[in-house]
């Protein structure tokens, strides 16, 4: 059987067709919330917001032109409510002890063998280090980087989430990867684990 | 050898070139052992960047886009029924008054209609006759004056009698068209030398 396109889906989607939106929702609530979570930080925010996101999709189906790819069309969204949140928690203690147990906590579900206790210190470390350098950019090289690493986002794509230029995306971008690299240089040294 | 800028470097280790730019680096590359080390630092970095992982969503996630839609469903089945019953309270409304403002004009309608008739009760069609050649005789139209068979004391008081009547009318001046109306045909019929004026 073939696999439905996003379009596909969300077309049946706007003529009420409930199953498809379950569809999409199993799709996409992975990737959503984890662009949530890089974006946010906090689990129940990214959850929180990713939510609003299918609200709004189911919302806004009777309007929905396929004129632009799906995905452009839902981390636009996406992107706009967690530029709004970061914004919204700008004066919040930033880097709280309870978010990076939490992290870590995550982390640790992804490890395939039993580490020992030092490779758990030591990844969690890491972690750390590289969602500080993440979090250290703005907010739209941050935006453009966590869809471009993280999310599989083309450059061409980004700009439209962005409502900026292609060539200004390129340059967020050769901006934040350099700026990422001076950052992490002593994890770069020391190859990755 | 010119090295590259980083720009074209970063450009082509994250694919954000197209292919004939990037066979070009590639070349490039081939030649220059700098270029190629900071190809190779920004493909670690990339690798470095992806041991940041996330979790699943937690399992209540679903549940709560679930129930977030249907609220959603419901509170629009709502408003639309909401939005329902306004337009038929205000349909309604326009009904009764439109019902109201028609009941008012019939009513008014009717009310000239009758006065119109109370006066042609007082003023009876006027007939030509011996003892009256003058048909308007007792009704007030400009320029008329009563004939000289009738005497100006009957006349002034059969006059007067009809004035205090047409007075107390409100619509006086459609009464006066009315009258003009009414009389100008039988006024019209007069024989000229019958027509006497009384000073």
């Amino acid at each position: 059987m073939a696999i439905e396109t996003d379009l596909d889906l969300m077309l049946r989607v706007r003529d009420g067709d409930a199953a498809s939106f379950e569809v999409l929702l199993r799709r996409y609530r992975l990737p959503l919330v984890g662009y949530f979570r890089r974006m946010v930080r906090d689990q129940g925010l990214a959850e929180d917001l990713a939510q609003e996101v299918f609200l709004r999709v189911y919302k806004s189906r009777e309007r929905y032109q396929p004129d632009a790819r799906f995905t452009t069309w839902l981390y636009r969204i996406a992107t706009n409510l967690a530029l709004n949140a970061i914004r919204d928690r700008r004066d919040e203690v930033s880097g709280s002890a309870g978010d990076d147990d939490e992290g870590g906590a995550i982390l640790e579900r992804f490890i395939d063998s039993q580490p020992t206790v030092e490779q758990q210190l030591v990844r969690r470390d890491r972690e750390r280090l590289i969602r500080q350098a993440v979090e250290g950019l703005p907010e739209n090289q941050r935006a453009a980087v966590i869809l471009h690493k993280y999310q599989e986002v083309d450059y061409r794509q980004i700009a439209v989430i962005l409502s900026v230029s292609e060539s200004a995306v390129k340059s967020l971008l050769f901006r934040a990867y350099e700026a990422l690299r001076l950052r992490l240089e002593p994890l770069l040294r020391e190859g990755v684990i | 050898m010119k090295c590259l800028e980083t720009e074209s470097l970063i450009s082509y280790a994250y694919r954000l070139m197209d292919e004939p730019a990037a066979s070009e680096v590639r070349v490039h590359l081939g030649e220059c052992p700098r270029c190629r080390g900071i190809v190779e630092q920004y493909g670690r970095l990339d690798a470095v960047l992806g041991e940041w992982k996330t979790a699943e969503p937690t399992a209540a996630f679903d549940g709560r886009v679930r129930q977030a839609v249907e609220a959603q469903q419901a509170g629009r089945a709502a408003r639309w029924g909401w939005g329902w019953s306004w337009a038929r309270g205000l349909a309604l409304a326009s009904l009764g008054i439109l019902m109201i403002a028609g009941g008012v004009w019939l009513a008014q309608g009717r009310r000239r209609v009758t006065n119109l008739s109370q006066v042609a009760v007082r003023q009876p069609r006027p007939t030509v006759s011996a003892q009256n050649p003058v048909p308007m005789a007792g009704l007030r139209s400009p320029g008329i004056k009563p004939h000289a068979d009738v005497r100006p004391s009957e006349a002034t008081a059969e006059t007067q009698s009809a004035s205090s009547s047409l007075n107390e009318d409100k619509d006086a001046q459609a009464l006066e068209d009315y009258d003009l109306a009414a009389n100008f045909e039988l006024l019209s019929e007069i024989p000229k030398g019958e027509r006497r004026v009384v000073n």
